[in-house]
């Protein structure tokens, strides 16, 4: 350790460690510009000159080893002088208008003139003449505001190893870029953004900027998109090592069904993923699925949080992914947690509205047993017709019943013999039971519930299948994966269609179509359908499903106050899961409609917590199941590396698999899965550099101690 | 030498009292020390770098590549032996990339295992690097060869003529012809002419430069190339280095060309004196001394350009313009083809035009044009085209 002195405070230092660090780790601001804490000093910008008594001149203090005895001064006029003559000739190729910048407002440069004080109009000043790039995706590059203080080739050079960023020079003007000015795809950059972060004006800029969401949640979009917030970039990170189990631990830490969401998770991240900038997406769901299949529990099983008993007692009623969930969480909050369920398993959508092609039973049997075996009791076969009544028994009930009844159009002939809807079909195909189908179906409907029905309806034998919807192809609310699938196996599928009547006397015989021309929304959010004149069309069938939505199956007599589509009034979606009656929440689709797997699982959650505070706890349900351990962020080079192709699944022939409900979809092989985690960008690495020191914070953590 | 152990290779280096030259001074044996002691620290791989100053312009001694190639590699050899070091560049500056295609020199190189590199010393690679200067590497050769104590030598070229070997002691005016010049640009500096009674060890000509500056040619001008050299030979990380150069060659064009003002002279006085000890290598720290010295040396020049519009030189605000009669051009290209500053416009079928602001008045285009249209005048300028207008079409 060395003892020094800087503007007449003594601090104790390690030896060795740069001045300009000591400094701004004592709340002492020196001024600096190249200077950037997670990188090596250059010396160049000499904004951080200071003097050493007992030595000539000045010296920059980033470049300044501290050595016991020293006394620096970082204020004297000479070195005031030479600081604010280094800016002004600094900004001689700077933009003068702060204005008209991006960055404005948020700039270290315009922070740092504010304090020098440079002096202005007497040198020559010019404009470099640079074009932006904008060509590139993620990233923009306007070198005309750049002061070259070279933080980004040194972030991409030292700190990420992939060394695309160089100083490069055309007619005497340096400037950074790729050799050979090639875009930033083609000199194999691996737009980690860590240039971006590190930049100190608005000369690299994030093309996806939004001031109006936290800049977590901007940098990192696919985690900000899943509705359980789980860390992805840093478990494809593991899958990528091929440390399957620290993988699962990190998905678990959020997420307690992580096997069925690797088959069947809507993958709101994927459409987040910013490397679909770059072409497709990350194939986040398949990974998350090789992770979970490849997991042997030894981070987990046994080792979570589990508080001890409370004597408090609480009722699920409804064991799909929200009641498993949030029972499972009450449970290891210490709570005595009993599952309802009406049907024969536990599972709920998942058992019985998802088809077993897509997701087999063991799997949900499986994760079932697990949240079993953390103490939950699941009683299935049970209807609950008054929920007030389980108060009696229990210290707090969660409604977490979901949406088991499907919607009936109220038109002409949809209460036809032949008329089925997507709930019951799904529900009867999956027990077994006779489904009342024909050979001819027309699906109604273009969702995922949809594409279920249809494939359900084509793998018991329907001969000809039909599925039509009110949206355009592009718009349609189905996995284009889904819809793609359905038509490889013989469905006829018909986007843009209005339902005008279903045909028939004493039963259905097909449904009369329309096309749309034009499908909006009003300012009221009311649809606005523009029909073709003259399209009307018929097509035959003798069964048609209605796959146009489902509600929870309640009545009024339950006791509860119900809201829109039949839901379940609670105080606020997310905030306050608690319903009518005190001591009842609610939770899943039985409050926001028909949404995911993993929405139900978050929602879940929430009430998990929030019912474990109304019971007297502290409602923090969060555990660490992964170590704890900072990401490399030494990434290194990768030749091609953003033209890496998304690797797919293994996938049965439409021939082998649809007149059987056998999984067919096999994930991404051994070969594939360590490639397909290479390819993250890892954007979540970004947040781990650290911020910069502006003069502002010094302020007022000394309390305005600055002139 | 090859027999020598490392700890014997340093004493005879301490024992020769060989002192690095040019601009990083200091003794080799030190110098090797600091390096070696880096090393340890560090942990780095140590490494010899053999190149001119980052501020050398001219590039004089790269002739000792030609002279004395063997004496330069035996002399970097050496050095690695000493500092324990395997690594070994040459650096030679962009402006003589042309040796990286000798045929000869690489070979030579290739036997000693020493790679070559264009472009300057980049100072930050490496701490534990020892930067070796071309004539330091034959001095060191020539002191293990000869088995005596290195004599400091001076290797200079005059008016850019062919290298020859000096003593410390020997006056400027013993060397070169200094006639009825006014200018003399010695090692890193401008001198007046009656610097020619200095010793080359007192002007410290370390870059092997004696210029004499002929009567016709302005300093300020000269400073100004001086400058716009350095900027393209800068590598633009420091700011001192990159926006000071550019500012002082500025200042200077502006002088030259009659828009100069007096503050100019302070604040080439203000940025080029900070300049001197604000860069990380000698290209930022001497470049400004140029300038310094043709402002401080040449103050009343100066303000003869700026206050009166008068170049003594007769290089800067001629009377006399050149310029293209219209009626009389055929557009045949011969002007521009010979024209120094390549300053004339034209293509052909179209009249020429001269742009008075770069011509330099030497009357080649003149000479060139068999149709007697290039004219030479101290009167009025005619009405002229302003744009590209075909042979015959111009109209008053």
């Amino acid at each position: 350790m060395a003892v020094i002195t800087i503007d007449g405070k003594c601090l104790t230092v390690p030896d060795n460690k740069n001045i300009l660090q000591c400094a701004l780790d004592n709340g002492i601001y020196i001024p600096h510009l190249c200077h950037h804490k997670d990188l090596n000093p250059l010396g160049s910008c000499r904004l951080c000159i200071v003097e050493v008594e007992g030595r000539e001149g000045v010296t920059p203090s980033c470049m300044l080893e501290a050595e016991d005895g020293m006394v620096v001064h970082t204020k004297t006029p000479e070195v005031e002088r030479l600081r604010i003559l280094a800016l002004e000739l600094l900004l001689t190729g700077h933009p003068e208008d702060c204005s008209t910048c991006p960055k404005y407002g948020n700039c270290e440069l315009q922070q740092l003139i504010q304090y020098v004080g440079p002096k202005t109009g007497r040198m020559k000043m010019r404009t470099k003449g640079f074009k932006t790039q904008e060509e590139n995706p993620l990233i923009i590059h306007d070198m005309n505001r750049c002061v070259l203080c070279g933080r980004c080739v040194r972030a991409c050079n030292e700190l990420r190893g992939v060394k695309v960023l160089q100083y490069q020079k055309k007619d005497m003007e340096t400037y950074v870029g790729t050799v050979h000015d090639r875009l930033l795809k083609d000199a194999d950059c691996r737009f980690c953004q860590a240039c971006v972060e590190v930049c100190p004006t608005g000369t690299i800029r994030d093309k996806l900027a939004d001031a109006n969401k936290k800049k977590e949640d901007v940098v990192v979009p696919c985690r900000h998109a899943c509705p359980a917030h789980t860390d992805i970039p840093r478990y494809i990170r593991y899958v990528k090592e091929g440390k399957y189990d620290e993988a699962a631990a990190v998905i678990r830490e959020k997420l307690p069904i992580p096997k069925s969401l690797g088959y069947i998770c809507t993958h709101a991240c994927e459409l987040e993923c910013k490397r679909k900038e770059l072409g497709e997406p990350m194939s986040i769901r398949n990974i998350k699925r090789y992770a979970a299949e490849h997991d042997s529990g030894s981070l987990w099983k046994g080792k979570g949080k589990q508080l001890p008993d409370t004597g408090k007692k609480v009722c699920v009623v409804g064991g799909g992914p929200c009641g498993l969930s949030a029972a499972y969480y009450l449970r290891k909050q210490g709570h005595a947690v009993t599952i309802k369920e009406e049907l024969p398993t536990a599972g709920g959508m998942m058992a019985y509205g998802i088809p077993a092609y897509r997701l087999p039973r063991d799997i949900i049997a499986e994760e079932v047993q697990l949240i079993e075996e953390q103490g939950v009791r699941i009683e299935t076969g049970t209807k609950v017709e008054k929920p007030v009544e389980l108060l009696k028994e229990y210290d707090a009930v969660l409604m977490a019943i979901g949406g088991h009844n499907g919607v009936r159009l109220p038109m002409e002939g949809s209460s036809l013999p032949g008329v089925i809807l997507n709930a019951d079909f799904l529900r009867n195909a999956s027990m077994g039971k006779e489904t009342g189908m024909g050979e001819r179906i027309i699906v109604l409907g273009g969702g995922n519930v949809a594409f279920d029905c249809a494939r359900t309806a084509k793998r018991l034998g329907a001969k000809e299948i039909h599925l039509a919807c009110l949206e355009a192809r592009e718009v349609m609310t189905a996995d284009d994966e889904e819809i793609l699938q359905a038509q490889e196996e013989g469905i006829f599928v018909h986007p843009a269609q209005t339902f005008e009547r279903i045909t028939g006397e004493e039963h259905v015989t097909g449904v009369d179509f329309m096309n749309v021309e034009s499908f909006t929304f009003d300012e009221n959010r009311r649809a606005i359908i523009q029909k073709e004149e003259g399209s009307e069309h018929h097509i035959d069938g003798d069964t048609v499903i209605f796959a146009v939505g489902q509600r929870p199956d309640i009545t009024p007599e339950a006791g509860l106050e119900l809201g829109r589509a039949n839901s379940i009034a609670v105080k606020d979606m997310e905030k306050d899961k608690s319903t009518s009656v005190e001591g009842i929440f609610a939770a899943g689709d039985a409050i926001y409609g028909t949404k995911s797997v993993v929405m139900a699982v978050e929602s879940g959650r929430e009430a998990a917590s929030q019912i474990d505070r109304y019971l007297g706890g502290d409602g923090d349900i969060s555990e660490v199941l992964a170590p704890v351990e900072t990401a490399n962020s030494y990434i290194g080079e990768c030749k091609g590396f953003a033209y890496l192709e998304r690797k797919e699944p293994l996938v049965d022939a439409p021939e082998e698999r649809s007149d059987n409900f056998r999984l067919y979809d096999h994930g991404i092989c051994e070969q594939d899965i360590c490639a397909e985690a290479g390819r993250c960008l890892q954007c979540d690495l970004r947040l781990q550099i650290s911020a910069p020191s502006l003069w502002g914070d010094f302020t007022k953590a000394t309390g305005g101690a600055e002139e | 030498m090859r027999n020598l152990s490392r700890e014997e290779l340093l004493d005879k280096i301490e024992e020769c009292g060989i002192q690095e030259y040019g601009l990083c001074s200091g003794s080799l044996r030190g110098r090797i020390g600091e390096a070696a002691a880096k090393m340890e620290k560090t942990g780095g791989q140590g490494a010899i770098v053999c190149a001119l100053n980052n501020a050398d312009l001219d590039g004089i001694l790269l002739d000792l590549l030609k002279d004395e190639p063997e004496k330069v590699m035996n002399g970097i050899d050496i050095a690695a032996l000493a500092l324990g070091a395997e690594k070994k560049t040459l650096h030679i500056p962009e402006y003589a990339q042309h040796l990286a295609d000798d045929a000869v020199l690489t070979e030579m190189l290739g036997q000693h295992q020493i790679s070559l590199e264009v472009g300057i010393v980049d100072v930050r690679a490496d701490a534990a690097c020892l930067l070796l200067h071309l004539v330091t590497a034959v001095e060191l050769a020539e002191a293990f060869a000869q088995d005596a104590a290195a004599k400091a030598c001076y290797y200079v070229s005059v008016n850019g003529k062919k290298l020859q070997r000096v003593e410390g002691s020997a006056r400027i005016a013993e060397l070169a012809d200094i006639g009825d010049a006014k200018v003399l640009r010695l090692g890193y500096a401008y001198y007046p002419a009656e610097a020619a009674q200095l010793t080359v060890a007192e002007a410290r000509i370390e870059n092997g430069v004696i210029a004499v500056l002929p009567s016709g040619e302005c300093i300020v001008r000269d400073a100004q190339e001086q400058m716009t050299a350095s900027r393209k030979q800068s590598c633009g990380k420091c700011v001192f280095c990159r926006e000071g150069l550019l500012q002082l060659q500025f200042m200077q064009k502006e002088i030259a060309e009659g828009r100069g003002k007096m503050d100019y002279l302070d604040l080439t006085e203000e940025i080029g004196s900070a300049m001197t000890f604000s860069g990380m290598c000698t290209l930022g720290q001497t470049a400004p001394k140029l300038a310094l010295s043709a402002v401080s040396s040449f103050r009343e020049e100066y303000e003869g350009h700026i206050r009166k519009k008068k170049c003594s030189a007769g290089a800067c605000f001629s009377a006399e313009t050149y310029y293209i009669d219209p009626k009389l051009c055929t557009g045949c290209g011969d002007c521009s083809d010979v024209c120094p500053q390549d300053c004339i416009e034209g293509k052909a079928k179209y009249i020429h035009m001269i742009d008075t602001v770069d011509c330099g008045r030497c009357g080649k285009c003149l000479e060139a044009c068999g149709d007697g249209a290039v004219v030479c005048t101290e009167g009025k300028l005619p009405k002229l085209p302003n744009r590209l207008t075909k042979v015959g079409k111009f109209r008053r």
